[in-house]
């Protein structure tokens, strides 16, 4: 049986090719999704060839992914919606976390 | 298995339009999205709408649906002209494939989706899609990546684990036809993964065409609910219970962490109901280490004996003046 090698994205984070492959969109969508803020980079000065992505990038790529396609949701609108999403998940856990949710 | 009814969970009729599709699918999902529905199944209503919707929005998906469905109305068995599943193919994970119109999120469909669409890509190749022998040399194409999603527990997440993954594909066979393959893999899960994080397995999604490298598997890591510990991103929680002199005269107890160890904590003197006690770092893993949380659950002991009865007639005589509801205005 083969054995696999895995890396997590925390290690060995996604270059801008390797996160557009992921979820099936081009170079350029990856970087529309960094001009909307979408996606965070450690360097945003630099070129997009040297940008880095880990987990929490592909999950909010997905995210943003099935918003234009289920919703056609415009980039913007995706950007406001997901950091809702991520505001409202926030504020659920600190609910948990004092026992109220 | 159960024949899954896609018209119907939609709410649509079977010769409904792509548009009337998307506004139905769009009304569901606005209803039963998990993060503002108030419906105490929305998850699963959720998935079973999305997998409806995923369907009936391909050409190709939707032909290849309502072929299957005719061959139940006329009783035929709902694993069509398919293998079924050997039992336990999904035992702890869940394999799904990308769709054409975009990224790989079917990690939540059902059995049934699988056994008709398997591990599909979503372009050239998938079922009913008719390509070709002979065509499917004429292009060159890096494989696509799949998404899947693992669960696995907390100590498999801290300690790391080998986990065997059985996973089904649809292949194209020499004469072009699609056939679901199965494959084992053993995977590494390396250790101080946490929920949200993806594990990438590199050459494990679909095969490359014309010599092209076939693309990426990636595992999205869930942690199954466990006994004692709650997870909160890189936090966990676990309720501590104390007794009321614990928590009122302060006491040292020993609390198991996640990692295996056993650890002693000070309660705090005048501890309440409901205190947060941090044990920094002893959390997930990870650049930040998260925190282990102590909730502190005051548990009463019972008035079961003479002794114990005396006991609380003592500590009532001896606080005459507390009154826990002295904020009623009763």
């Amino acid at each position: 049986m083969p054995t696999v090698t895995t890396t997590t994205l925390e290690t060995a984070p996604l270059t801008v090719r390797e996160l557009a492959r992921a979820v099936g969109a081009e170079d350029q969508w990856v970087v529309r999704l960094v001009e909307v803020e979408i996606l965070r980079v450690d360097t945003p000065a630099e070129p997009p060839e040297r940008w880095h992505f880990r987990s929490d990038a592909l999950q909010r790529a997905l995210a943003a992914r099935r918003l234009e396609r289920d919703f056609g949701a415009n980039l913007d609108s995706a950007a406001l919606i997901l950091d809702l999403q991520s505001e409202l998940r926030r504020l659920r856990a600190l609910l948990r976390a004092h026992g109220v949710a | 298995m159960d024949f899954k009814d896609y018209y119907s969970a939609l709410g649509v009729a079977r010769d409904a339009g792509e548009d009337d599709i998307r506004k139905a699918y769009r009304k569901l999902a606005r209803k039963y999205h998990p993060d503002v529905s108030k419906e105490a199944d929305a998850d699963a209503k959720m998935r079973e709408i999305n997998e409806a919707r995923d369907v009936l929005s391909d050409k190709e998906k939707r032909a290849a649906y309502d072929q299957l469905a005719d061959h139940v109305a006329r009783g035929g068995s709902p694993d069509g002209g398919f293998r079924p599943p050997p039992p336990g193919w999904d035992e702890g994970f869940e394999f799904h494939s990308r769709p054409g119109a975009g990224p790989a999120d079917h990690a939540d469909f059902s059995e049934f989706f699988s056994s008709i669409f398997g591990n599909r890509g979503g372009g050239r190749g998938g079922m009913g899609g008719g390509t070709g022998g002979g065509a499917r040399e004429a292009w060159r194409e890096r494989g696509e990546d799949h998404h899947a999603a693992i669960e696995i527990s907390l100590e498999d997440a801290l300690h790391g684990a080998e986990r065997q993954l059985s996973l089904r594909a649809q292949e194209i066979d020499d004469q072009g036809r699609p056939r679901l393959v199965e494959r084992t893999l053993d995977v590494r899960i390396p250790a101080g993964v946490r929920p949200g994080q993806y594990i990438r397995l590199a050459g494990q999604g679909l095969p490359g065409h014309g010599g092209e490298p076939a693309g990426d598997l990636y595992l999205e890591v869930r942690i199954a609910p466990h006994r004692l510990y709650r997870v909160e991103g890189n936090d966990l929680y676990m309720t501590l219970p104390v007794t009321p002199s614990e928590a009122a005269l302060g006491a040292h107890v020993t609390v198991p962490t996640p990692a295996g160890a056993q650890v002693d904590v000070t309660i705090p003197k005048g501890a309440r109901n409901g205190m947060k006690l941090r044990l920094k770092e002893r959390g997930l893993g990870g650049r930040t280490p998260g925190h282990l949380y102590l909730l502190l659950e005051i548990a009463l002991p019972p008035a079961d004996s003479d002794a114990a009865r005396a006991a609380y007639d003592q500590l009532a005589k001896a606080t005459p003046s507390f009154d826990p509801r002295r904020n009623l205005g009763a």
